[in-house]
């Protein structure tokens, strides 16, 4: 089972996230995604919320090549989490730098509810960039659209478990699970969204999930800049992933 | 005793048309940037109502127990062919009408109502609390509530509670309390009443004040319309119709009915969206949100207190017109139903008030039941479609989402 965290940058300051950086890497994952802050992230919960308008405030491109480029060096894959309205427009300069700066690939949250038409032609472009499109998929995605997107992108899968990041409603996690790998046999599929305990990985990882996404439930550690918190939460998803 | 056939129309499971639609729904979305409105859900609603309002299953099982209550309130309800008002008409096909009003409550609001409270009550909720417009919801819950043996407060549009005093009475031998809405229960109520002490209310408004007290007490939230479970449930009305067409060898040309929020609509429509059955929504003129209405995220609740969706909208502040037809007077429509209006695949009138009489009188003479005041909308629709030369030689079946017979004071004398 894999493990993906995410992290919108540079949270909460660039002097912190570069410590908590430093810290995540003496553990073993195999995607990192980071987060473009931006002023509306209206699909993510509160708590990925907040973290968007410090970032912003403190964000550096160059710093942002830097951290690509080193997880990169430990063959860790670095993929953004953006949304398109963040882009729209702009494509090609965005994309090229993205791609310039390492990028493998993008998470574009607001596409396929937002931007639905749009669909074929950023996929288009990313592939003419060399970029990765990871579907996100939701609940809410309908049948047909998980095959059509599926069936037009390489790359693994993120599928939203809850209707937000860092919110947790009933959902029948067996059901998601195998509704999707139905849908798209063969294919790497990483649930994120609302994930916070080892039971809910062990549970994830026996009905068949290919990893996990984590980025809410390390939040708090980062915003009170207690590393110890943020090495055992990381610790028990290890635990979690590893099946302990 | 049943009839084994009549059993055997009624579905062993919701439809949920989510999976099939041809692109996503959007999430809904938190009004309040700093709190999250989709987590308050889980103060609220019954558990299994919300893992059913986010879930990607195209069936949910029915339960025994609901399926015995359905039969029980009088399910399936009868589909009519209308042979009098096809004569009147002269219309050279056929006209069918799924009769909702055939229900206890006189409408289709008992089908979510008894899940919801189902459910409420399995989880050990002892009091559910709503809103109401024109009184039909409420009436629903009342009996739902009290046939799964816990108490109803419902708050009613304060210009339908005094409008309406059969439909109180009516809660209150159900066992339910109501309130005149805007009231003094509530914070949100109290504000608005110190701003205009004769406020008529609204819809939003009493949803609003239902949600405040909910949470003030602990209580759970029944829903409506709009939302996604609310339609899954709804979609026996559809299944149901499918059955009976297919056992006299029918097949829908078109499918027509009113929209208030959507849920009759979309539960009668829904099932039939994979066949090439035409789709018509009535809304009403004076409430012109296909016409007028803006697609994008907006408020179910004029507090803001639940979750923004994404639907067509003429605002959560829009004021309707006192037009008979209450249930009619609500200013979105359900997410699902506006995506399936904007990519076409489900077309739309808006209707009269005027209009909508002259059909409620076609139909109760031709007929001999009084349809409801929204459901005349749907009516008008059925009249002016096979009025039309092209239309001749069709199958029209329409959903009469309920009965009249407690808003004959809008019958002109």
């Amino acid at each position: 089972m894999k493990l993906a965290l995410y992290f919108t940058f540079p949270y909460p300051d660039r002097e912190t996230f570069r410590k908590f950086f430093d810290e995540t890497l003496k553990f073993n994952f195999e995607y990192l995604e980071l987060g473009i802050p931006t002023d509306h992230p209206y699909y993510d919960g509160p708590v990925i919320r907040k973290t968007h308008g410090k970032a912003k405030e403190n964000y550096s491109e160059d710093m942002l090549e830097e951290i690509v480029k080193e997880a990169n060096s430990r063959n860790i894959r670095v993929y953004t989490l953006v949304y398109y309205n963040h882009f729209v427009g702009r494509e090609g300069e965005f994309l090229g730098k993205l791609k310039s700066m390492g990028f493998s690939g993008a998470i574009v949250p607001d596409l396929l509810t937002d931007y639905f038409s749009e669909r074929n032609q950023l996929i288009s472009k990313m592939d003419k960039f060399g970029m990765a499109l990871i579907p996100f998929f939701t609940s809410s995605t309908p049948d047909s659209v998980i095959r059509d997107i599926a069936g037009k992108t390489n790359g693994w899968i993120y599928h939203g478990l809850q209707p937000s990041t860092g919110i947790k409603v009933p959902v029948s996690t067996d059901l998601i699970v195998s509704r999707i790998k139905e849908l798209c046999p063969g294919r790497e599929v990483i649930f994120g969204f609302g994930i916070n305990s080892k039971d809910e990985i062990i549970d994830l990882k026996k009905s068949g999930a290919d990893g996990i996404a984590i980025g809410s439930t390390l939040v708090p550690c980062m915003e009170s800049m207690d590393l110890d918190c943020f090495r055992s939460k990381i610790r028990m998803l290890e635990e979690g992933v590893n099946g302990i | 005793m049943y009839e084994k056939a009549e059993e055997e129309i009624i579905p062993r499971k919701w439809y949920n048309i989510v999976p099939d639609l041809p692109e996503p729904l959007s999430p809904p979305r938190d009004h309040d940037p700093e709190n999250s409105s989709i987590n308050l859900l889980n103060k609220i609603l019954p558990k299994e109502i919300l893992r059913q309002e986010f879930t990607s299953s195209r069936y949910e099982n029915i339960p025994d127990e609901v399926v015995e209550q359905y039969l029980q309130i009088g399910r399936p309800t009868p589909l009519i062919r209308a042979i009098n008002m096809e004569r009147l008409l002269n219309f050279k096909g056929k006209i069918f009408f799924k009769n909702e009003g055939a229900t206890a409550t006189g409408s289709h609001k008992i089908n979510t109502a008894l899940p919801q409270a189902y459910y409420a009550g399995r989880e050990g909720v002892e009091e559910v609390v709503t809103e109401t417009g024109a009184g039909q919801w409420g009436t629903a819950t009342a009996l739902a509530a009290t046939l799964n043996r816990i108490k109803s407060t419902v708050f009613m549009v304060r210009v339908s509670y005094e409008q309406k005093p059969l439909r109180k009475k009516i809660i209150k031998l159900y066992g339910g309390s109501t309130y005149p809405s805007p009231s003094n229960m509530t914070e949100y109520g109290r504000s608005i009443l110190s701003g205009n002490p004769d406020h008529p209310g609204t819809l939003g408004i009493a949803i609003s004040e239902a949600v405040q007290y909910a949470l003030d007490h602990g209580l759970k939230y029944m829903m409506g319309s709009v939302e996604n479970s609310v339609i899954t449930h709804q979609s026996i009305i559809g299944q149901e119709t499918k059955k009976q067409l297919e056992a006299i060898g029918e097949n829908a040309d078109t499918l027509i009915g009113c929209v208030g929020g959507g849920s009759n609509f979309s539960g009668f429509t829904f099932p039939f969206v994979e066949s090439s059955s035409e789709m018509i929504a009535t809304a009403a003129s004076e409430v012109p949100k296909f016409s007028k209405g803006n697609y994008g995220y907006d408020l179910i609740d004029t507090a803001g207190i639940m979750p923004e969706l994404k639907m067509l909208s003429l605002g959560a502040d829009f004021v309707p017109p006192s037009i008979y037809a209450g249930g009619l007077r609500y200013h979105g429509a359900a997410p699902a139903l506006s995506l399936l209006i904007r990519n076409g695949r489900i077309k739309t009138d808006e209707v009269t008030e005027e209009r909508s009489m002259q059909a409620m009188e076609l139909f109760s003479r031709t007929q001999g039941i009084v349809p409801a005041p929204e459901s005349s909308h749907a009516i008008a629709t059925v009249i002016d479609y096979c009025r039309k030369p092209e239309n001749q030689g069709k199958t029209v079946v329409f959903n009469l989402s309920g009965h009249g017979l407690l808003d004959l004071s809008v019958v002109r004398d």
